[in-house]
């Protein structure tokens, strides 16, 4: 019996530490199984309210866990090694002049870590050796998108778009994406 | 009418030509005696008949002929559902694996044959197949995983090339057959074991390899047989002879027909050698039925009954399908397991006899169970709504008799976990909820992955299995609140007059038409508050207030951001388009959110990844693409809106089935008279659209908030994921603020919010914990709704 309280307090706590990290910046993307075991220690009770009345959450009720807050992170998520896999064998591609396989590989990545900036990035480059331009720079401004505070993937980012501009012939617009990278 | 065409006016060149000899016969039949004139009559008739034949053999020999190169060629295309990726962090549940594997075919049980796995609690072994996909081949493997936590982990490969991530043989989920619903998988003569053809010689004939098309020894042996037995016991037919019948599908008996087949047969071996038609029996050969579909060929056969390949069929599979060849339904393996186990052992005695297994062999394989798998490894309309979907987007660039005989294999983006989930949420949900309304309560689904626009599972009604209305695609039903996120987008876009806490005015007011028409919008619950901050407006859906913005930077504005994030069909002019009296179908809004979901980057929906011909080459290439449409800091805001719309808002109610933990952000949609349920929103990897409705248009008790987002809910509680948490784009600050009060503040003041800014809109007052401002309002704070 006390096992058992023990390791619902744990996981309460567990639940607690999980949504105070949602709220926090810097924690990447937060993972949430379905449940599995932890479903079946029992769901603290909830109060039954009608759409338009203010929420009532009653402290002892919720101990651990705060009201949330919107979410939001500083940079996009690391990748995993299996994704990492995937990019280098895209670029392995990319080299052998394989632009067409490259994509095939990097679109896998795309699924496995779509909130990465890297793999855009190395669409970009794909694409760009295909010679599809606006493909290519749309890539590299969603992987700028998701580089937030990370000023290394934002260097990157700016030069690969410089250089796609540059191929477009939009000298004015590669130069102010030079100017972004060289005041980082 | 009919018989115009039918019946006594019928022209029928044979049995005209033939009777006209009788004619003439009649004159001489009273003068007997004269035998020059019978030699004559007897050598003119003979050379008619000489030529009539000549002249049906030449007909045959076109009709087989033709028959035989069309017919090899004609092959269903196949379906596939995405491939499952398998890597450590992948997310999948046991029980979705296990569901999965299912669905590819797999089977439990010890071994380590291709297409075996094993599982103990969350621990897998999994023996793979291997399958060529068109940017490479994934090999056989044998793999080790755990899952915990919803999550692989400890991948390893046990056996076969190395590599961190390995894709499962993608599942197949469906067919684009001929009308006449033939289904085969075609294989070629050297993929065939060769004890697999022997076994078929040994059993249907012994002479294939040295008669010419008819065996007229192994007819009379039948015939005596046949005779003595007093019952038709034994078929002399060659195998070029079946497969000039199964050519012709028809059972009768008659001489005619049996004399046509023997002629057929030999023409047929005089065009092709030997291998080639037994290459096209093994792959015209019927085997059998699922539903309407015809199973045809061994090589369907193998998957159909046993869930493998041809070439890893053991002896006593083999013994099976070719003991099926005397009658696929009376020697059934799923339903009349006794009679063909009895014929498979028949068979494999055959095979001893002649050499091909040993004695041992034979018992040993006698012994074994059938090892039929349960059930055919797909259902071809397990999935009706989405193959809709799918048949849609390949109209656009295939021919339907292309995609009905070519063998095409089309790559979609359905992933069946979460299919599973859409549907269970659906059907579950609706039975709670049907006494909200007088007539049937109908639903529609759509998810799709957030950053990559594939669309993950459809649900076309509240009957999934039901292949009829598809209202994910086809019912355009106006969208209420769900056009609110695009007013606010529109006034955002200029942050030196609209930031998330510029305060609105949530106050009635009537507008007036040029014809003299008046406007009145109201509130959902009819009550006007004054003023509100813009993020509240949003969260809370008051219609005033957006009314009042949407006019403010004017409904073309809005019509243009609708248009930017993929609305193709025409908007209304009307003011009232603010309040969603837009018509869009659940696939519309899915493709308008998506640019809201990403950082304002419209990511066109696909269900097709690829398609390729029979061999694998790749013929067209749906791939990714990606076009901003807004800018990122605005969208920034909506996302912090939309976020709040399900903590504080209208969505709230979602927490009492999903974890907290789990970050979302959506907008709920009703029109008038609860005729229309709606929801959309996101987490970080799904975004997902439910529409609850009577396909009358009748009204409802419901709200989005009661329709369709227990739909929502009970589905994104059912798919383990990532919360939704955007990047902070470039030029967005957060700041404490003091949202009622439209001022900065500190942390842990009360009411404070950390809320996001475009850089340089924030408010330039303070007020202190204590309520006290420490500087002027900023002049535009006043101004601006005067």
């Amino acid at each position: 019996m006390n096992s058992v309280i023990t390791k619902r307090i744990g996981l309460l706590l567990l639940a607690g530490t999980l949504s105070a990290c949602a709220t926090g910046p810097d924690g990447g993307s937060i993972y949430v199984p379905v449940g599995g075991q932890e479903s079946q220690a029992p769901e603290p009770p909830r109060v039954d309210v009608e759409p338009d009345e203010p929420r009532v959450e009653r402290k002892s009720e919720q101990p651990d866990v705060e009201p949330r807050t919107p979410s939001y992170q500083n940079e996009g998520d690391a990748l995993s090694p299996a994704a990492q896999s995937l990019i280098g064998e895209g670029e392995r591609l990319l080299a052998d002049g394989n632009p067409q396989g490259a994509i095939s590989q990097l679109e896998r990545a795309q699924r496995i870590a779509p909130r990465s900036a890297k793999v855009y990035f190395a669409l970009a480059e794909a694409y760009m050796d295909l010679g599809q331009l606006g493909t290519a720079e749309q890539f590299s401004l969603k992987g700028l998108s998701l580089a937030g505070t990370n000023v290394s993937a934002q260097r990157s980012g700016w030069l690969l778009l410089a250089e796609i501009r540059q191929a477009r012939g939009n000298v004015a617009g590669a130069d102010q994406a030079r100017e972004r990278a060289a005041r980082l | 009418m009919r018989c115009r065409i039918g019946g006594p006016f019928r022209y029928n060149p044979a049995m005209k030509k033939t009777a006209s000899p009788k004619k003439t016969s009649r004159k001489p039949s009273g003068k007997a005696g004269r035998k020059p004139w019978f030699w004559r009559l007897f050598i003119r008739v003979s050379l008619i008949g000489i030529v009539l034949l000549a002249g049906w053999m030449v007909y045959l020999d076109a009709v087989v002929t033709a028959r035989f190169e069309g017919r090899r060629f004609e092959v269903p295309s196949r379906v596939y559902a995405r491939p499952l990726e398998l890597y450590d962090g992948a997310s999948v549940s046991a029980g979705a694996l296990e569901r999965e594997l299912e669905l590819a075919g797999y089977r439990s049980g010890g071994g380590s044959a291709a297409g075996r796995y094993r599982r103990s609690g969350g621990q897998f072994v999994i023996n793979t197949r291997g399958f060529q996909f068109s940017d490479g081949e994934e090999p056989r493997r044998q793999l080790s995983l755990s899952i915990f936590g919803d999550r692989v982990e400890q991948f390893r490969v046990l056996s076969g090339p190395q590599s961190p991530i390995v894709r499962l043989e993608p599942a197949q989920i469906g067919g684009i057959y001929p009308a006449h619903k033939e289904d085969r998988v075609l294989v070629q003569l050297d993929e065939v074991p060769v004890l697999f053809r022997n076994t078929l010689m040994a059993v249907e004939d012994r002479q294939f390899y040295d008669h010419f098309g008819i065996a007229p020894l192994s007819i009379a042996r039948a015939m005596l047989a046949n005779i003595r037995a007093g019952e038709v016991v034994q078929g002399g037919s060659t195998l070029t002879q079946q497969l000039v019948k199964n050519f012709f599908l028809t059972r009768d008996q008659t001489l005619l027909r049996k004399g046509n087949e023997a002629l057929m047969s030999v023409l047929l071996e005089l065009h092709y050698d030997k291998d080639d038609i037994l290459e096209t029996y093994i792959n015209e050969v019927y085997v059998g039925q699922a539903g309407t579909r015809a199973i045809h060929g061994f090589g369907l056969a193998s998957q159909f009954y046993f869930g493998e390949s041809i070439a890893d069929l053991k002896a006593h599979q083999i013994a099976t399908l070719v003991g099926l060849v005397k009658g696929p339904s009376y020697y059934n393996p799923r339903r009349h397991p006794d009679r063909t186990r009895a014929r498979r052992n028949l068979v494999l005695g055959i095979m001893a006899e002649s050499g091909l297994i040993t004695e041992q062999e034979a018992s040993r394989a006698q012994g074994q169970p059938l090892g039929v798998t349960s059930q055919a490894s797909y259902s071809e309309n397990r999935y009706p709504a989405y193959i809709d979907l799918v048949r849609r987007h390949l109209a656009r660039d295939y021919r339907q008799e292309d995609l009905q005989s070519e063998g095409l294999r089309i790559f979609t983006t359905l992933n069946p976990a979460v299919q599973y989930a859409a549907e269970f949420a659906v059907s579950d949900t609706l039975k709670s909820i049907d006494d909200r309304s007088e007539g049937k309560l109908e639903s529609a689904m759509v998810v799709t992955s957030r950053d990559s626009g594939e669309v993950l599972a459809l649900v076309g009604g509240r009957d999934p299995q039901f292949a009829g209305f598809n209202r994910a695609v086809d019912a355009r039903r106006p969208i209420g609140s769900l056009v609110k996120p695009f007013i606010y987008l529109t006034a955002l876009q200029n942050p030196d007059k609209y930031t998330l806490v510029t305060p609105v005015e949530d106050k009635e007011f009537s507008l007036v038409f040029d014809d003299g028409r008046r406007w009145e919008p109201k509130n959902y619950d009819g009550e006007e508050r004054g003023e509100v901050p813009l993020h509240q407006a949003l969260s809370k859906s008051y219609n005033l207030p957006a009314v009042r913005v949407g006019l403010d930077v004017g409904v073309e504005a809005v019509k243009e951001t609708l248009r930017d994030f993929g609305v193709s069909g025409g908007i209304s002019e009307y003011p009232s388009m603010l309040l969603g009296s837009v018509s869009m179908t659940p696939v519309t809004v899915a493709q308008i959110y998506q640019g809201l979901a990403t950082s304002g980057f419209n990511t066109p929906l696909r269900t097709i990844r690829q398609v390729t011909d029979a061999r694998g080459e790749a013929l067209s290439r749906y791939n990714l693409k990606v076009d901003q449409v807004a800018d990122s800091a605005s969208v920034h805001l909506i996302q912090y809106a939309m976020q709040e719309v399900m903590q504080e808002g209208t969505g709230r109610s979602v927490y009492r089935t999903v974890p907290k933990a789990l970050a979302l952000a959506g907008k709920t949609g009703t029109t008038d008279d609860g005729r229309d349920s709606w929801f959309a929103g996101f987490s970080g990897d799904l975004l997902a659209v439910s529409w609850v409705g009577q396909d009358d248009n009748g009204p409802t008790s419901l709200t989005g908030a009661t329709g369709a987002l227990p739909v929502w809910s009970r589905f994104m509680s059912r798919v383990p994921q990532h919360g939704f948490s955007p990047v902070v784009p470039e030029g967005v600050d957060y700041h404490w603020v003091d949202s009622e009060r439209g001022a900065l503040t500190r942390e842990g003041c009360e009411g404070a919010r950390y809320m996001p800014f475009v850089v340089g809109s924030e408010p330039d007052t303070e007020v202190s914990c204590d309520g006290s401002f420490g500087r002027r309002l900023r002049g535009w704070f006043e101004g601006m709704f005067e």
